[in-house]
């Protein structure tokens, strides 16, 4: 690459959301050093384009969606069926099956460890017969669109370091999230909102839940504009969106102007492109303002919409409310929207706990998957319903007590993809017959990383970003593959 | 296709980059090769010797030029017999390097210079981080600065013409920002501006190298590199205490302790002979990592992460070394083996902390209380400030008393009119940590044992509004265990028969309350209702009702426990509610520390509240006619408004601040320490970095390929710190001029500060990187000499205005042919909106304050109500603690400072060597609109109308004040269109223009509304001037 493109685009994309056809970014100095790049760069819209040469191969899904399940989701209650734990309830999971692996503090000096079975009875779903809880009965309708992979795996046993795992792709701190990787890659269609928008809801069936992290959904050594922005009920839907008391959009719009008279007249003057920079930041700044409220307004829903996503649809900041807010956000092209509900944590009163966080996320789930096939963009969207481990066979606390629960489980957890990129209907992998051991198809989540970057056209060996001397990749340093199997 | 204009400077533009190189240019191993061969064969062919292919390494002359059977990878001289030659330009899938698999592949420019490296003989050097820095050989006819000697040869040789010195204005700025990162006031700039004496520039470089902000500016780096913060980080992330640290290295800086002593006390001061507190609390730089209390984990698990960031740490920040690399297999790249690792682990390894600890606010251990080592003028200023507002407070203002009392009387009058209690229809109970036990009877929620609990009920259906919220709690319970009968009237109360045994005080510390057209189990945090007065049937004297407002757990409303029958709390909301159009109420609950009563019942007022928030004695003396109130009650009387009326508010803030300032100073204050354990843990090779794979056991020590420990060096971490700052180490002390260079050009000499290993970055300039090295060494590493050496050189001074020429042939100024321009760092941008409008408070350390902040960050994303953690919901502080520096802004690791976040901060989880730069909408949002920039410009507006002159002297004015410099012309006038359109806006709406003043906690100025609101819009508009954000 010409030193000076380069350079430009280095400038560009460290710009939130890089820059668009009309000059945002380093693109101000482009157009300093290279008038071509006007022309090169017009790619319509407020596309912002992402890193040269990505995708690497045609994707399958233009955007992701994230339906992240914070605390532990239990695979056996709800996905992961296992008749065994019936007829083994309240006895001790046989010591073959337990093995040696190390479990949690908080069960590894428990006396025994009795087999509990699913906390309600499920279905075989849809044509292919997923197995899904009746917790569960919207999700059921959906089965046909659902691609389960039973057999995910982590290393990590506790919160921190698995849900860090699961959303960075290492269990210590100061990695890029997710989204993030997928902004920085893969800029965004719609300059007017962020590329990356994350927004977290409370369980109700455990309120306060395992606490989340704004690195999450940081960008770690990334710039940090391709950190997800966080979208909100209220009036700073996305933080210090609200102008100050009585200042109105005309008085704004003017003294933008003149701001701009200003920093114009002296970039000029001592040669400074971030200026003309900084001048289209507050452009962007300008349009958000109107943008995002016109987004998070779901006055024009019809009542069939809003009926279908449940209640708690009109609760501003609920799990219901953020799936439609995600879809509206889809419809704009934002590329990685993540949802975080958090609560799963049930490790005790589980039967009291796990019905309300199934109700919580049941019907908006289910809804969204409706919604979005029903507007032509399940297609083109990759779902991914995960969590960061799943949950134990065994209870922790006395079996068949009303206080007892589930603990931590790295072991094999189960996660499901829909839409862009993935079988419909489909299951990959498989347990043990007490769910608590992986018999077929292990995949580690890294795997998973592997897949989401494949579904977006994206080689994870290709993808990096040089950091401390090494070609950093979210899928980490190990070996990590595609899990074929899911793919359609 | 290029304008032939930018095609004729194609040629320069390549000159102009810091790796291109001449055909003619003889190739040099260590700026051109090593690069290529790093990136594209050491990970297979280098010093991990688990991962080397074919038995084959190329990083050392000696195996690169041994034969092999499929022939000798390099012959010097020869390139056809070279196998690499051979390999690199194969068009065979199977032959070529790198491999297609690793998707790494050489450039025709890369190739071409191992072409010619090849033919020039192939010539090895040994890395050049890790030969001791020599000082260059300096031109015979030196004049000026050796800086501006080694800068000019490079400029020299790309053909690149240096700026000229900036005018005198931008350089105060530069030099302000750089070393104390405020820029100068508007007479600061006059003074200097009119002192045309010969050494006027170096008076300023000595009178900001003596500021004591210049701590302040330098500690911002170093507390990156440290990652401190005020949350333990992992999981709850509750609160710890570690400013006692951070104020150290402010004032180690401001002492301007030799950089090797720095070192030496951070990483072990505990181990010098006689240590003093100062150099205990010095080590807590190594305490700066995150930890946990999160229940479940695994100790040993954990204190491995610990002790893993502490390696990373001292790596990046101290020897620019990726020492995180090899722990869980020998350094792709660098010659750090994984033995290495180990070793430089266990000297850390020793330390006495756990793997679960730091609950409940506590700091983690080994923690001491020690007084801080501040050293300021302000204990006497204090005492007096403190016997001022005391006297204040003390001394009675009829007026203030007469308001109150009267206020008082109206709401007392109106206190049990139309009084009526509607039963809310319980639903539901929960809380998240119980198992059971708790229950909803009836209307009765029982069986309480938790911290928190959500209730959820019906609102009743009265279609009057509903004007409060009354929690009603039974604590007394029969022996039978069933709540004692109902009583009448207080004074027919009698004792129990067979008394119970005493109920234990319970306590509430907050409620929360949402409505909604639809159940919901829980409060919703983002709708939560606003309380106008809380009130009690009775109370402790010590925790009163109001308490329940402060959020904070260790403050709580407590009943009077001799108080007969059932005691209530009542909540009267800012907004009365609606039962028809939210009849879903969510109560929670939260007892604190405390412990919950037994059980109760929550009920609808609608009326009046009959509570009271006022002790018995007060209401009697309010209901005394003024003529008929003995002295007594009017002191009595006086004495409370002083302590709970609002209009003391202020006072009882300034004073509150003033206490903790002073203690602050005097008192001694927990800190996180190293030590030594008693039974120190053993290191091990952990096969993989596995904390429960231990292989071989290893003692400290330091990387076999860097010199070896001074004779006579302990194995502790004194030996280690002594390795570090011995004279012979080849990195510190050129890591540590290349941060400085990096504060005050933006980007170091190496442009990756964190790394100078072999994928590291080759410098710029190495020769000046050498100079600054061996220069900083002999002056006794005195880093405020490096500094004035730096920023008295041409390079430095010189303007920054760049030509589209100039852009084009070195875009990124790493040949520094014009000064540096950069945006500031997130808190500076803060702090000189905070500096222009005159309401920065320049104190310096302290315990982390919270300004303000958009919304509750915290408790979105924490364990709020089920944890004895500190940090869990944000309560945001007043009076000077809304306008510190933002160094001092309290540090969340899972929720930073969103305001300082959008500006590239990090969120200090892990070491931070260098910050992006980006620029974005988010960051026009805050300033625009955050309440503490908007504050910032209506009070800049108030000091700008303070000025003498007309508009245009006031505008210059503030333009000198914000920017530093004189406005245009042009700039006068666009700024002058400002004024006048939002003259005419607010001259036309003066109620406008007293809504748009209402922004902040700062006192309102005694100006029209209408003309302070329109000069707050030009205060808008300067504060957000790229210029302003920039220093140039």
């Amino acid at each position: 690459m010409d030193p000076r493109a380069e350079f430009t685009n280095h400038l560009t994309r460290r710009t939130f959301l890089g820059q668009t056809a009309r000059g945002v970014g380093g693109l101000a100095l482009g157009t300093m050093l290279m008038p071509e790049l006007l022309g090169a760069r017009q790619a319509g819209g407020g596309r912002v384009a992402g890193l040269p040469g990505l995708p690497h191969f045609a994707p399958k899904a233009k955007r992701v969606l994230c339906l992240f399940q914070s605390g532990g989701l239990s695979h056996v209650d709800l996905f992961d069926h296992k008749p065994m734990l019936k007829q083994m309830a309240g006895k001790d999971l046989p010591p073959s099956v337990k093995g040696t692996q190390r479990l949690t503090g908080m069960t590894s000096g428990q006396g025994s460890y009795p087999c509990t079975p699913a906390l309600k009875d499920g279905k075989l779903c849809g044509k292919n017969g997923l197995w899904i809880s009746d917790l569960l009965p919207h999700l059921q309708t959906v089965a046909d669109e659902l691609c389960f992979i039973k057999s995910l795996h982590t290393e990590a046993i506790n919160h921190d370091p698995a849900i860090t795992f699961m959303n960075t792709g290492n269990q210590q701190p100061g990695y890029a999230s997710m989204g993030a990787w997928a902004s920085y890659g893969l800029g965004t269609e719609n300059a007017n909102l962020p590329a990356f928008v994350a927004m977290v809801s409370q369980g109700t069936g455990k309120n306060p839940g395992q606490p989340v992290f704004s690195r999450l959904w940081g960008s770690g050594f990334l710039p940090s504009s391709h950190q997800g922005v966080g979208l909100r009920p209220g009036a700073n839907p996305v933080l210090y969106l609200q102008n100050p008391p009585t200042v109105d959009g005309e008085q704004r719009r003017a003294l933008l102007d003149d701001l701009a008279a200003l920093n114009e007249e002296r970039a000029k003057e001592i040669g400074d492109p971030e200026t003309v920079t900084r001048v289209k930041a507050y452009e962007m700044a300008f349009r958000m303002q109107t943008s995002v409220p016109e987004l998070t307004d779901i006055s024009q829903e019809s009542r069939e919409t809003l009926a279908a996503y449940g209640p708690e649809v009109t609760r501003p900041g609920s799990y219901a409310a953020n799936c439609l807010l995600a879809r509206r956000l889809l419809e704009r092209d934002v590329r990685f929207v993540q949802l975080f509900h958090r609560g799963w944590d049930q490790h005790i009163a589980l039967s009291r706990q796990l019905p309300n966080q199934c109700r919580d996320i049941d019907q908006p789930t289910a809804a969204l998957i409706k919604d979005l096939k029903a507007r032509g963009m399940l297609e083109d969207t990759l779902v991914v319903f995960a969590t960061e481990f799943g949950r134990t066979a065994f209870s922790q606390g006395g079996f068949g007590n009303p206080g007892a629960g589930r603990d931590h489980h790295g072991r094999s957890f189960t996660v499901w993809l829909a839409g862009g990129g993935v079988k419909a209907g489909y299951e990959h992998g498989a347990t043990d017959e007490f769910g608590y051991n992986i018999a077929k198809d292990p995949a580690h989540l890294r795997d998973l990383h592997a897949t989401i970057l494949h579904c977006l056209g994206i080689d994870h060996e290709r993808f990096t970003f040089k950091f401390r001397g090494l070609n950093v990749k979210l899928t980490g340093v190990e070996e990590a593959h595609v899990i074929k199997g899911v793919l359609s | 296709m290029l304008s032939p204009m930018l095609s004729a400077l194609r040629p320069l533009a390549f000159l102009a980059l810091p790796l291109s190189v001449l055909a003619a240019e003889e190739v040099r191993y260590n700026r051109d090769i090593r690069p290529i061969l790093s990136e594209n064969c050491f990970s297979c062919h280098g010093p991990d010797d688990k991962a080397r292919k074919a038995k084959l390494r190329l990083d050392l002359f000696a195996e690169a030029t041994k034969e092999y059977k499929t022939g000798t990878p390099i012959v010097p001289g020869d390139l056809k017999k070279s196998e690499v030659w051979t390999r690199i330009t194969s068009d065979d899938e199977d032959d070529v390097m790198p491999p297609p698999k690793s998707h790494l592949k050489l450039s025709a420019a890369d190739k071409a210079k191992v072409k010619a490296w090849l033919e020039q003989g192939a010539k090895y050097e040994a890395h050049w981080a890790f030969l001791p820095p020599r000082r260059p050989a300096l031109p015979a006819d030196l004049k000026g600065s050796p800086i501006d000697a080694l800068v000019d040869q490079g400029l020299r040789a790309s053909g690149l013409k240096a700026n000229p010195e900036a005018d005198r204005a931008t350089l105060l700025r530069r030099l302000s920002l750089d070393l104390t990162g405020l820029a100068p006031s508007a007479e600061e700039l006059e003074a200097f501006l009119q002192d045309r004496s010969a050494g006027a520039y170096e008076k300023q470089v000595d009178r900001l190298l003596a500021s004591p902000h210049f701590g302040e500016r330098m500690a911002l780096d170093w507390l990156d590199a440290a990652r401190y913060a005020d949350t333990n980080g992992f999981s709850i992330d509750g609160g710890r205490h570690l400013w006692l640290w951070r104020d150290w290295v402010i004032q180690a800086f401001n002492d301007n302790k030799p950089y090797d002593r720095f070192l030496l006390e951070q990483l072990a001061g505990d181990l010098l002979p006689n240590a003093t507190d100062a150099q205990l609390i010095a080590t807590g730089f190594q305490r700066n990592n995150m930890n946990t209390h999160e229940g479940g984990t695994i100790p040993a698990e954990n204190l491995l992460n610990y002790n893993a960031d502490r390696v990373k740490t001292l790596g990046e920040s101290v020897l620019g070394l990726t020492l995180a690399c090899a722990q869980c297999h020998d350094h792709k790249f660098d010659p750090i083996s994984q033995k290495d690792y180990y070793q430089v682990f266990a000297y850390f390894n020793t330390l006495g902390d756990a793997g679960l600890d730091g609950n409940g606010g506590n700091n983690s251990g080994p923690a001491v209380s020690k007084k801080t080592v501040l050293r300021t003028d302000e204990e006497g200023k204090l005492t007096a400030r403190i016997a001022a507002l005391r006297q204040t407070l003390a001394t009675r203002d009829d007026a203030v008393l007469a308001a109150w009392v009267k206020e008082q009387r109206a709401w007392l009058a109106d206190r049990t009119k139309g009084t009526r209690l509607h039963p809310i229809n319980l639903t539901k109970i929960s809380t998240p940590n119980s198992g059971g036990g708790f229950t909803v009877e009836g209307n009765t929620f029982k069986g309480l044992g938790g911290a928190a609990y959500d209730l959820l009920g019906e609102l009743p259906q009265t279609t009057e509004p509903i004007i409060a919220l009354r929690l009603v709690f039974q604590a007394k319970m029969t022996p039978g265990g069933k709540p004692a009968p109902k009583k009448g009237a207080a004074k027919d109360a009698k004792p129990e028969p067979a008394t119970p045994p005493a109920p234990s005080a319970y306590q509430v510390s907050a409620v929360d309350v949402t409505v909604d057209k639809v159940p919901g189990d829980q409060v919703n945090i983002h709708k939560l209702q606003k309380f106008s007065r809380v009130t009690a049937s009775s109370f402790d004297p010590a925790h009163p009702p109001g308490n329940v407002r402060a959020m904070n757990q260790r403050l709580a409303w407590q009943p009077d426990m001799k108080a007969p029958g059932d005691q209530s709390l009542t909540l009267t909301f800012a907004k009365p509610l609606s039962a028809t159009e939210t009849p879903a109420i969510t109560t929670q609950v939260y007892f604190g520390t405390g412990r919950p009563p037994l059980q109760g019942q929550l009920f609808a007022v609608t009326g009046h509240d009959d509570g009271t928030d006022l002790p018995p004695d007060i209401i009697a003396a309010v209901q005394t006619a003024d003529d008929r109130r003995t002295p007594e009650q009017t002191n009595l009387l006086w004495a409370y408004v002083a302590k709970y009326g609002e209009a003391l508010r202020r006072v009882r803030v300034d004073l509150a601040n003033a206490e903790e300032r002073l203690a602050t100073l005097t008192q001694p204050q927990s800190t996180m320490v190293m030590n030594i354990a008693a039974k120190p843990r053993e290191t091990f090779i952990l096969h993989r970095g596995d904390y429960s794979q231990p292989t071989t056991k290893v003692g400290p020590g330091t990387p076999a390929a860097l010199p070896p420990l001074p004779v006579g060096a302990p194995a502790n971490r004194l030996g280690l710190a002594q390795w570090i700052v011995m004279k012979e180490n080849p990195l510190t002390a050129r890591v540590a001029v290349n941060r400085l260079w990096k504060t005050l050009f933006g980007t170091g000499l190496v442009a990756s500060a964190a790394d100078f290993g072999l994928q590291g970055e080759w410098p710029s300039h190495p020769e000046l990187l050498d100079w600054l090295a061996v220069e900083f060494v002999e002056s006794g590493w005195d880093i405020k000499r490096l500094t004035r050496t730096i920023v008295t050189s041409a390079t430095y001074k010189r303007s920054s205005t760049a030509t589209a020429e100039m852009l084009a042939q070195d875009p990124a100024n790493r040949r520094l042919a014009r000064g540096a321009r950069f945006r500031l760092p997130a808190e500076l941008i803060r702090d000189n909106a905070l500096r222009a409008s005159g309401l920065l408070v320049p104190q310096l350390g302290g315990p982390s304050v919270n300004p303000y902040s958009p919304f509750d960050l915290w408790r979105e994303v924490s364990h709020y109500g089920s944890t004895p953690a500190t940090a869990q919901n944000f309560v945001q502080d007043h009076g000077d603690k809304l306008y510190r520096r933002s160094l001092y802004t309290y540090w969340k690791r899972t929720a930073p400072p969103a305001n300082m976040m959008a500006f590239d901060a990090p969120n200090r989880e892990v070491c931070t060597v260098t910050r992006g730069n980006t620029t974005t909408p988010l960051q026009a949002l805050v300033t625009l609109n955050d309440v503490q920039f908007a504050e910032a410009a209506r009070v800049l507006a108030a000091r700008t109308l303070g000025r003498p002159g007309d508009d245009e002297a006031r505008l210059r004015w503030a333009f000198r004040e914000v920017v530093s410099r004189d406005p245009s012309d042009r700039e006068l006038a666009v700024a002058r269109r400002t004024l006048a359109r939002e003259r005419q806006r607010y001259a036309a709406e003066p109620a406008r223009a007293t809504a748009a003043l209402q922004v902040g906690e700062a006192p309102d100025a005694p100006l029209p509304a209408p003309e302070q609101a329109a000069w707050m819009q030009v205060g808008v508009l300067l504060l957000n001037l790229s210029e302003t954000v920039t220093r140039n």
